[in-house]
């Protein structure tokens, strides 16, 4: 393949403009959540960009190992955090019968 | 010659006797907080009081013999220095320096003192504060030695302020009545204008001559008086201590709180504002003598600031009907007659005239004590009367004082406030008018001193029969008031007068410590200026007709009652205000000074403090208030808001880096 | 031919992206996430990265979006009947704007940031076994990333215990019935 490697740069970018307006956006507490994962997924995407920028440039083609390593550190993160943010999700629910964000405001100061 | 560390002893007595009588005082404090009796505890502190001094002034006998065992140009004993301050380059010692001059002042100091604590053991009886009393007394003992014993002007300036300090305590010492303590006040802020002054000369001095060991002035002035650079420098620092001489010896224009001071306890009155503190001044001037001979415009505004005064203080005593008011404007007037003295080069007659004054004035106290004692605090003379068949005993002193002070022939006062007007008369020149001024003044001295008696001890009794039943007073009172009057009387042999060839025992006794000025006036003038024996006969006789003229004239005209001061009041009225107001000084500062200062002060509390100031103060919290509101408005708990923020903030952090390209 | 299939892709992750964003129904979104993530993944493989491709479909797919699906279902928020497919209602909140400019802002940034990157080097074979193999993994992973990789695994740990705890029902105590042994 040979496509530049800005182009999936900017395809991360893009993703990450996505999931940044839906974080912002969505008031469904879930849909949110997912926008979290849209914006990781972007991350993920230009940890590999970076390693294979390091194989386009290196003299064998060897990739950095550290762009996939990052990228599994990653997943594994994104999966704690849906998993803790949809447990948080539930008890709310049982408490306000909703996951509108904004019935979320009692830290108001 | 610096080991000898027992002078240490010489203040340290009365400074125990201070602590222990403050102990005392406070442990009175506890008891009757219990409702228990704590009367033991009072005698003790008089006893404890009246033996620190009598300690004090068996040292200062002490030292009068060893000096006087020494050859007479060696006559200094120092104690070993503290070091107080360590600067670089001009390091300050505190050490004690025991020589003519400074021997002289401890005896007064402690001889008087010691006579004027027993009188108050009996004058402060049954009074609530007795023990405090007798700590104010002995702390200011204490100071009074520290100024006259110092080695340097720093250790004197300590003294000096002490003194100052126990003055305000005991004047205001009833401060419960209201009056006293603003006369404290008074007192102590004149005071502190005059300090400031000292604290310039100071200041000047050390500049100018790099020392302030007051033996390492005194040597070093001739030479630099004779530098046409420094001379002027030096002239101002003397003017500049003369100033604070001035505040604290009550000359014009500092002098209107000494007849406030009036309002402190009649012990108080006669060893603070008659026998020492008052004399801190002479002593000062007469202890830097060469600092003031070097310069003799400096020399002759001494004597006229000392000659005025004691026109104008005398002048105010004529017509006061307070017996201690009479006093105190009597004292003023004195102090400027040896202030008179030192301007016009008579050092020795200055300190005779300190002496004598001390002891007349300090009796003339207590005798009026005595009075206002059997009296039952009564103050004013037109309600007193026919008293000498009553009080024999203060009568018969009183007129020992009376005597010495108007200078009535062979007194002590005699001999030296004739002392003085001869010294100012051979100087010639201005100094005549000084001298008739002088004149003028003792004339006036006689008439008043012989109206107050007049009026206090003769003629027909005005007092309420009923209620006021005039007594003798105990002798623990009157014991004193026989010593005083005796030294009264018979003081003037320590300065007879040169023509009558016999020795003048102050005089030579001074001798080394005024030499070094002596010596300036001399150079300057070519020999030392001398009225012929014939001259000096005139001038002595001449006073003695002046003292009893105006005696007679002021017992004759008062002798039956305040039908004199009557008369005066209605004949000149304005006349009459004017001198029982002293010259209006006071009004004078009331109105330009002190108002126009409460006024600025009130504007400052108001407009600067509370607008400014609180404003300021107030404003920043009401501010950070304000601001935390705001900024609590942000806080929604709308985590999607939140999200905005970081977004945005995420945002302007991108933008920012790819601008900078990094 | 590579090159198509990653613009295909590409656009494909784009548009399930947006689907994401802009459907009403939950279950909607995370059907179009899940064709989002089929694309990276497609992506991922074309680009060389065959074991990470694997990981997402597994993890990313396989578990995560289950995860997000079991919990719609478990309460019950996919309501199908008359929804408007897209969510209208929410640009109509004073944020939006906002929110859609700072989003734009950050693309913007990165595409200029981006333009730079124009080179077209030519990683013309890729290897048979990929560019992340196994044993390249293994290599970093276990060795200078060890203490990372554990502490990764005390997070997973952590995460299941609060998990349970958070999303325990929490029975309120009895009248009656002291038994001190329950929670």
């Amino acid at each position: 393949m040979t496509v530049p490697n800005g182009h999936l740069l900017l395809l991360a970018a893009a993703l990450f403009a996505v999931g940044v307006a839906g974080f912002l956006l969505r008031r469904n507490v879930i849909v949110v959540l997912m926008s979290i994962e849209l914006m990781l997924n972007a991350a993920n995407l230009s940890f590999l960009a970076g390693s294979r920028m390091h194989a386009l440039s290196s003299p064998g083609g060897i990739p950095d190992p550290q762009g996939p390593v990052f990228a599994i550190f990653v997943i594994v993160v994104a999966a704690v955090e849906a998993a803790v943010g949809l447990a948080l999700v539930i008890a709310m629910y049982r408490h306000k019968r909703s996951v509108s964000l904004d019935e979320l405001g009692e830290l108001k100061g | 010659m610096h080991d000898h560390a027992w002078l240490w002893l010489l203040p340290a007595a009365p400074l125990l006797g201070s602590a222990i009588c403050g102990v005392l005082h406070f442990r009175t404090l506890a008891a009757r907080r219990k409702d228990a009796g704590a009367e033991g505890s009072g005698r003790l502190a008089a006893t404890i009081a009246v033996l620190a001094m009598a300690a004090a002034l068996g040292l200062s006998l002490l030292g009068l013999r060893t000096l006087s065992g020494m050859p007479a140009e060696e006559r200094v004993l120092q104690s070993p220095a503290w070091s107080w301050i360590r600067t670089g380059e001009f390091p300050i010692d505190l050490a004690l320096v025991l020589d003519p001059l400074s021997s002289v002042m401890t005896l007064v100091i402690t001889g008087v003192g010691l006579l004027i604590h027993i009188y108050a053991t009996g004058y402060m009886k049954g009074d609530r504060g007795y023990a405090k009393f007798f700590a104010y007394m002995n702390l200011f003992v204490f100071a009074m030695l520290l100024l006259v014993l110092s080695s340097s002007l720093p250790g004197l300036f300590i003294g000096w302020e002490g003194v100052g300090l126990c003055s305000y305590l005991l004047i205001g010492f009833w401060y419960e009545k209201g009056w006293p303590a603003e006369a404290g006040q008074k007192a102590f802020v004149m005071n502190r204008v005059g300090d400031a002054c000292f604290l310039l000369g100071t200041f000047l001095l050390a500049k100018t001559l790099g020392t302030l060991d007051i033996g390492a002035i005194v040597a070093a002035v001739p030479g630099a008086a004779s530098v046409p650079a420094l001379s002027s420098r030096l002239a101002l620092a003397g003017l500049l201590l003369f100033a604070g001489a001035c505040g604290k010896s009550a000359q014009i224009p500092l002098f209107t709180w000494l007849p406030d001071a009036m309002a402190g306890p009649t012990p108080v009155s006669a060893l603070i504002h008659a026998a020492t503190m008052v004399t801190a001044g002479v002593y000062l001037l007469a202890r830097l003598n060469p600092l003031y001979a070097a310069s003799p415009g400096l020399m002759l505004f001494v004597a006229s600031v000392g000659a005025v005064t004691a026109l104008v203080a005398g002048s105010s005593a004529l017509l006061q009907r307070d017996i201690k008011k009479v006093l105190a404007y009597s004292t003023v007037s004195q102090l400027g007659y040896m202030f008179l003295a030192l301007g016009s080069g008579a050092f020795a007659a200055a300190i005779f005239h300190l002496v004598t004054h001390a002891f007349f004035k300090a009796l003339l106290f207590l005798g009026a004590g005595s009075v206002i004692h059997g009296l039952h605090d009564e103050q004013d003379m037109h309600r007193m009367g026919g008293l000498a068949r009553r009080m024999p005993h203060t009568f018969a002193t009183f007129l020992a004082g009376a005597a010495a002070l108007s200078g009535l022939p062979l007194t002590s006062g005699f001999f030296s406030k004739d002392e003085i007007l001869s010294a100012a008369c051979a100087n010639g020149g201005a100094y005549w008018v000084l001298w008739v001024v002088g004149l003028l003044t003792a004339a006036l001295t006689a008439f008043y001193t012989w109206r107050m008696v007049a009026l206090t001890f003769f003629g027909r009794e005005r007092f309420d029969p009923e209620r006021v039943h005039p007594h003798e007073s105990p002798s623990v009172m009157t014991a004193p008031l026989w010593i005083l009057s005796v030294l009264a009387v018979l003081g003037g042999a320590l300065g007879l007068p040169a023509v009558s060839r016999l020795p003048h025992l102050i005089g030579r006794w001074l001798a080394p410590v005024i030499e070094p000025g002596l010596r300036l006036i001399a150079a300057r003038q070519g020999g030392a200026e001398h009225l012929s024996a014939g001259i000096e006969w005139s001038l002595l006789g001449l006073g003695a007709l002046i003292a009893l003229v105006f005696a007679h004239k002021g017992f004759r005209a008062c002798d039956d009652g305040p039908a004199f001061d009557e008369a005066v009041a209605r004949a000149q009225p304005l006349l009459a205000r004017f001198l029982d107001d002293a010259w209006g000084f006071d009004r004078f500062y009331q109105r330009w000074i002190v108002q126009p200062l409460v006024l600025a002060g009130f504007a400052i509390a108001v407009v600067v403090d509370q607008f400014a100031i609180d404003g300021l103060v107030d404003g920043a919290g009401t501010l950070a208030r304000r601001l935390g509101a705001r900024a609590r408005s942000m806080a929604t708990g709308q985590i999607a808001a939140y999200g905005l923020w970081m977004g945005a903030a995420a945002a302007l952090i991108a933008i920012f880096f790819l601008l900078r390209g990094t | 031919m590579e090159n198509l299939l990653f613009y295909v892709m590409a656009a494909g992750a784009v548009a399930g992206a947006l689907g994401v964003v802009l459907a009403r129904n939950p279950i909607a979104s995370v059907l179009a996430l899940l064709a989002c993530f089929f694309c990276l993944a497609t992506i991922y493989l074309v680009a060389g990265f065959q074991l990470l491709a694997a990981a997402q479909i597994l993890v990313y797919a396989g578990a995560i979006l289950v995860l997000f699906l079991f919990v719609i279902m478990l309460l019950n928020l996919g309501q199908a009947g008359p929804l408007p497919k897209v969510d209208r209602e929410m640009f109509r909140r004073r944020r939006s704007t906002l929110s859609i400019a700072v989003a734009a802002a950050l693309l913007l940034a990165a595409a200029i940031a981006v333009s730079g990157f124009r080179e077209v080097t030519a990683l013309a074979a890729l290897p048979v076994h990929g560019l992340d193999t196994p044993a390249m993994l293994a290599a970093t992973l276990f060795r200078r990333y060890a203490l990372p990789f554990e502490a990764i695994s005390l997070l997973l740990l952590a995460t299941a215990v609060a998990v349970v705890v958070l999303a325990k029902r929490s029975r309120a105590p009895q009248a009656g019935s002291r038994d001190g042994d329950e929670a």
